[in-house]
């Protein structure tokens, strides 16, 4: 954990969030809270829970026990007003049909509620340098296009949140550079607080301050990426990635040869240290 | 970018109508550059005119009925006539209810198709803001749709639907909502079920029209279906459109009843709709558009 004088107020706030689904327990007792202008990686390998938190928290799924306050508003009953400060993008949305750039962004600065959608539109456009394809339709567009309109559009009312998904999936580094450049900006202008996930980890070494690494649905480790790495033994966060997604393939490899059905976290791996725990390994 | 503050952002209320305006232009935009989506609103409904007014035509003819099928116009309606009115009425009014079902249902699939629910669910939108937005795209279509109907019953048949008199306003009201609370749990079924439950956008109606009598009275019905047809309100709508079009006085009566079960209904399909949304969130089927 990074030491803290005065902390800045929190902009997100997740006790104890469980979500079960047909196939087990997806998340088991998440707890992450974001500060105002803070850079938070949340990490983890497939299946580790990510999306699902992610999407606890901006309210689309609700948890079977826990709770979300977005800038002070507890969800879902005050997703309206909470959502007032909070953009989301996602790399592997599209953009939708038929619409052009521009239309697709003003609908947008509409539902944010902007008094001024035409220049806010205008401005996003510019701090992105995607003019040239504001008379674009959606479907015209590359991926790494689509991905910086999408951020465009998650930052039109210059959110106090803002939450990504995979943002640079489909980047070149290029545009990769121009993007992390256009959200450290945001952030450091703006006192915007992110929340990313990604499965870039150099990338997130760039972008956040602080990684929160999910495993099997449960935080196994929230701190600087150089506090994370030597909790693991380590020598960086794709490291920690590695050996966390190990893990995950030896606890499955024990599932599927029947060694206990249990589907949960923790199910006799620790992978909170920096190696796996042995116990029952022999079957994988 | 500078920062936006409070002052950026539009009042409550007024931010409340701006977004309901958006989603409506969205899908505006939407039906303009689609133009297979002109069948739905123009073909169809064209071809059904062309359809059931040539039939009622031909009824009229062969039973010596003239071929002057307009109401009101001082003409006595013969038995074929009156039918040919009935066809062309019933087919009026039809696709107020079947346009408004298909607007406001195809409006919300949109958003699954061009995976933008997340999108949606991530800003200050609020759940009657969006169907008060689909809801307004749909008056619109609806009222192109009705228009070119009633415009191809007028020319080519001799039908005037204003000839209804002022009882249409009551009737093409109940029919809206009735088309309202079907799309609602077609809406619902959709969150629930997904892709398995979109052919009931275009299909969930055909099962209601043939007991509605949109085109005869439920007592042709067989026996056991009356009371089905009976506990329907779009049954006593088109009912009451039936008695104007027969160039009766307006049957309040029927009107009353037909109010009563619209409202239930729509509360109905509020209520499920609502809980179908609960169990989108609690099931985490928005993962479905992601």
């Amino acid at each position: 954990m990074t030491a803290r004088g005065a902390a800045p107020p929190p902009v997100l706030e997740a006790h104890d969030l469980v979500k079960e689904y047909r196939r087990g327990r997806v998340v088991d007792g998440v707890r992450l809270t974001v500060r105002e202008g803070e850079r938070v990686g949340l990490l983890g390998p497939n299946g580790a829970g990510k999306t699902t938190t992610l999407l606890m928290c901006l309210g689309a799924v609700a948890p079977d026990a826990g709770s979300v306050h977005v800038l002070g508003h507890r969800l879902p009953a005050g997703r309206p007003a909470a959502m007032r400060g909070v953009g989301f993008a996602a790399g592997y949305l599209p953009l939708p049909d038929r619409l052009r750039v521009r239309e697709y962004l003003r609908l947008y600065a509409d539902l944010y509620g902007l008094r001024a959608p035409r220049a806010a539109v205008e401005t996003a456009l510019e701090h992105f340098g995607i003019g040239h394809l504001a008379t674009a339709i959606g479907t015209e567009l590359s991926s790494g296009q689509r991905t910086l309109v999408g951020i465009a559009k998650a930052s039109l009312h210059t959110p106090r949140l803002l939450v990504l998904d995979e943002p640079t999936a489909a980047l070149d580094p290029d545009i990769a550079l121009r993007v992390r450049t256009g959200l450290l900006d945001l952030c450091a202008r703006h006192g915007t607080a992110l929340l990313v996930t990604s499965h870039d980890m150099v990338e997130v070494e760039r972008l956040c301050e602080r990684v929160v690494f999910l495993a099997a649905g449960r935080v196994t480790a929230d701190g600087t990426p150089q506090e994370v790495a030597r909790q693991f033994e380590q020598r960086d966060l794709e490291g920690v990635f590695l050996h966390l997604a190990e893990a995950r393939d030896r606890e499955r490899a024990r599932d599927g040869a029947g060694a206990g059905t249990e589907t949960g976290a923790g199910a006799g791996t620790d992978v909170r240290t920096g190696a796996a725990e042995r116990e029952g390994a022999g079957a994988a | 970018m500078s920062a936006v503050e409070a002052s950026d952002l539009r009042s409550p209320a007024a931010a409340s109508a701006y977004r309901v305006r958006a989603v409506a232009r969205r899908h505006w935009l939407v039906l303009r550059r689609s133009p297979h989506r002109i069948f739905d609103v123009l073909v169809w409904p064209v071809v059904d005119t062309l359809l059931y007014g040539s039939i009622g035509l031909f009824a009229a003819k062969a039973t010596g009925g003239g071929t002057q099928t307009g109401t009101g116009t001082g003409t006595e309606l013969g038995t074929g006539t009156a039918f040919a009115v009935f066809l062309l009425s019933g087919t009026v009014l039809w696709h107020l209810v079947h346009q408004t079902q298909i607007s406001l249902a195809t409006g919300f699939l949109e958003e699954t198709w061009s995976r933008n629910v997340i999108g949606l669910l991530t800003t200050p939108l609020r759940g009657w803001e969006y169907l008060a937005g689909v809801g307004l795209f749909a008056l619109v279509r609806t009222a192109l749709s009705t228009l070119a109907v009633a415009t191809l019953a007028f020319s080519a048949y001799a039908f005037d639907v204003t000839s209804l008199g002022l009882g249409l306003i009551p009737v093409a009201a109940l029919l809206l909502l009735c088309g309202w609370a079907v799309a609602l749990a077609v809406v619902g079924l959709v969150l629930r079920y997904g892709s398995g439950a979109e052919a009931l956008v275009w299909g969930g109606l055909s099962v209601v029209m043939p007991l509605s009598g949109v085109f005869y009275p439920v007592s042709t019905l067989p026996g056991a279906l009356q009371p089905v047809a009976q506990a329907l309100p779009t049954t006593h709508v088109f009912a009451a459109g039936r008695a104007l079009a027969g160039g009766g006085p307006t049957p309040w009566r029927e009107l009353a009843v037909a109010t009563l079960g619209t409202v239930t209904l729509l509360l109905l399909a509020l209520f499920f709709l609502g809980r179908m949304v609960a169990s989108f969130r609690r099931r985490g089927l928005v993962t479905r558009y992601s």
